[in-house]
């Protein structure tokens, strides 16, 4: 299409029609927009309003439930278990974007430097195969390799003859919550829809002109100083976008957790998406459970709005 | 792009990367190889692969996850189809028409993007319970239907409202009535579109483990993730680990046919779709 009207430029967008209030076609378009809007206002707006409304009750689900004030927010915050729940997920958000900046960096930068295009795409088609591999996979080969007698690491580790380091990764009070962060062992490619980080770095590697780098080999500038002045300013809303994205979805993650220790051993790696789950599903009570969801959806809200300031900020300083 | 680096910088370049692209792939090699052999061969050539291979395996795997996959297939595909066509639908209206309060029901889909999973996965449960869905594969999918309007929407509208103007108008001056306009025209001109919202809402039905989790309790309705937890808690607590990694493999299959089939859209579609979500 593009091609045949080149001459005069990109063909013009499709214009909007103005429909007049109480039209046939206005009517036509509320019928077309209805299901989308149906199908949101039960399953997202009207579960928002349900989850404050019974975040103040004692709810198990099924009656009305008893009316309780502030109570469960008063016990959530001096409930031990949120507690551990809060600093492991602290721990398991700081592990996660840092291994999702760097690894993937370094493995772009490495690409990038090849110099040529036509030497990148294997490894773009190699880093991108973990993508693929279905979620619970990844997580129950991962769980394999933690195991404590035929797992991976273990055996690699004996193998080294490190074998007093070998241990029940998982099942450990020490270990448990470092190894579901930490899993996806050389990290390039992280799990999920966060995992993309060294495609996008890439992406914008291969975007900075050359001239910027005749300029920097004209002027002396190679190495470190040039990673620090030129391309590192340059991808920085890559790195920017691949942080906030997975402090947002680490936040709430709980299936790596619920998959790989259930929480434990005890609540030793308990995060408070699973202490959510498990408080209205195993323990019956949901009005609790939609504390526990209204609290972390308010820290979410703060750090959109600490954000939406901070780019603020930096648009109006360019 | 820019110049290349010496040799010595690139031949060590490339050695690192293919290192790094090793460990990457080891594990998926090592259930790929896995799942070929029998316990014996497991524990004695442990990292590498054996002879000769046991596709028996694969047939014991098969056994156990067979019905969990179908459900898999086919809930996918009604929800990605559906979730499509009902997106579509309103992408359309948003794109082409607007109408007393179009802006205001725009708005009111994308503060859908800003609730987190969390606060709605209790109350919208207990929604699916009282409409009597708890049990049924209904309930998923109503839940993924929803999870895939929101992309659907944003994306199909950027793209139909980009269509050429006068190809539009040139049709429907031709007496194509709407429905045609958007079946002809609009719908084959915007397939990168559609396949990108596609992908995403496949891969988001393939991997999804909690709701059919909370609504489903028949284990014959479960789906593919289900499948395979129960799956591994019997067969890794028997040591039967060449039927366990075959079954993961099994499970693996369909995403790997989609990503060869479209690498393209693939890529691209993971991270426009990641961007937006």
């Amino acid at each position: 299409m593009k091609e045949r009207q080149a001459p005069r430029g990109l063909p013009a967008p499709m214009k909007t029609r103005r429909v007049r209030f109480a039209s046939p076609q206005m009517v036509l378009c509320l019928i077309q927009v209805a299901p989308a809007l149906a199908a949101l206002a039960v399953f997202r707006y009207f579960p928002v309003l349900s989850a404050v409304w019974h975040s103040f009750f004692n709810w198990n689900g099924f009656d009305e439930g008893r009316f309780t004030g502030m109570a469960n927010y008063g016990e959530l915050f001096s409930d031990p278990v949120m507690g551990t729940a809060s600093l492991n997920i602290l721990a398991y958000v700081v592990i996660r974007v840092a291994l999702n900046l760097v690894f993937p960096l370094l493995a772009a930068l490495l690409i990038h430097h090849l110099g040529s295009s036509r030497a990148a795409y294997p490894y773009k088609a190699l880093f991108t195969v973990p993508l693929v591999v279905p979620t619970m996979v990844v997580l129950l080969v991962w769980k394999f390799i933690y195991n404590p007698h035929d797992g991976i690491l273990n055996r690699f580790l004996s193998f080294l003859g490190a074998g007093a380091l070998a241990r029940d990764w998982l099942g450990d009070f020490g270990t448990a919550i470092y190894a579901v962060s930490g899993l996806g062992f050389p990290w390039v490619t992280g799990i999920g829809i966060s995992g993309f980080g060294m495609l996008l770095y890439l992406a914008a590697l291969q975007g900075i002109p050359s001239e910027l780098y005749d300029a920097c080999a004209v002027d002396g500038v190679s190495g470190a100083r040039r990673l620090f002045r030129l391309e590192l300013p340059l991808i920085a809303r890559q790195l920017y976008l691949v942080a906030l994205l997975t402090v947002i979805n680490t936040l709430q993650t709980y299936v790596p957790v619920m998959v790989l220790t259930s929480g434990g051993p005890g609540t030793a790696s308990m995060v408070p998406g699973l202490y959510l789950y498990l408080t209205a599903f195993s323990y019956d009570r949901f009005g609790y459970a939609c504390a526990i969801g209204v609290v972390m959806a308010a820290v979410l809200a703060a750090l959109a709005a600490f954000q939406s300031r901070l780019n603020a900020r930096a648009e109006s300083a360019t | 792009m820019k110049p290349a680096r010496s040799r010595p910088y690139r031949i060590a370049s490339h050695l690192i990367l293919i290192v790094l692209a090793a460990l990457s792939l080891y594990p998926f090699l090592f259930m790929l190889m896995t799942s070929f052999k029998s316990n014996e061969q497991f524990y004695h050539g442990y990292f590498t692969p054996a002879w000769p291979l046991h596709w028996g395996n694969y047939a014991e795997a098969w056994g156990q996850i067979a019905v969990y996959f179908g459900n898999s297939i086919s809930i996918t595909l009604i929800s990605v189809l559906a979730g499509l066509l009902i997106a579509a639908l309103a992408a359309w209206a948003f794109a082409r028409y607007s109408f007393p309060g179009s802006g205001f029901l725009y708005g009111a889909i994308l503060v859908v993007l800003l609730i987190p999973g969390v606060l709605t996965l209790i109350p919208a449960f207990v929604v699916l319970r009282d409409l009597g869905l708890m049990g049924t594969h209904g309930a998923l999918y109503a839940v993924y239907v929803t999870e895939s309007l929101i992309l659907g929407i944003v994306v199909l509208k950027s793209f139909f409202s980009a269509l050429p103007e006068e190809l539009v108008e040139a049709a429907a001056l031709d007496g194509a009535a709407e429905t045609q306009v958007v079946a002809r025209i609009a719908v084959p001109l915007t397939k990168p579109a559609f396949l990108t919202v596609a992908i995403m809402n496949t891969l988001f039905c393939w991997n999804d483990y909690i709701w059919p989790l909370i609504l489903l309790p028949d284990t014959r309705l479960w789906t593919v993730t289900q499948g395979l937890v129960s799956f591994r808690d019997r067969y890794a607590g028997m040591a039967a680990w060449g039927p366990l990694f075959a079954g993961f493999v099994i499970a693996s299959v369909p995403l790997f046919l989609l990503f060869f089939s479209s690498m393209r859209s693939f890529l691209s579609g993971l991270t426009s779709g990641a961007l937006k979500a």
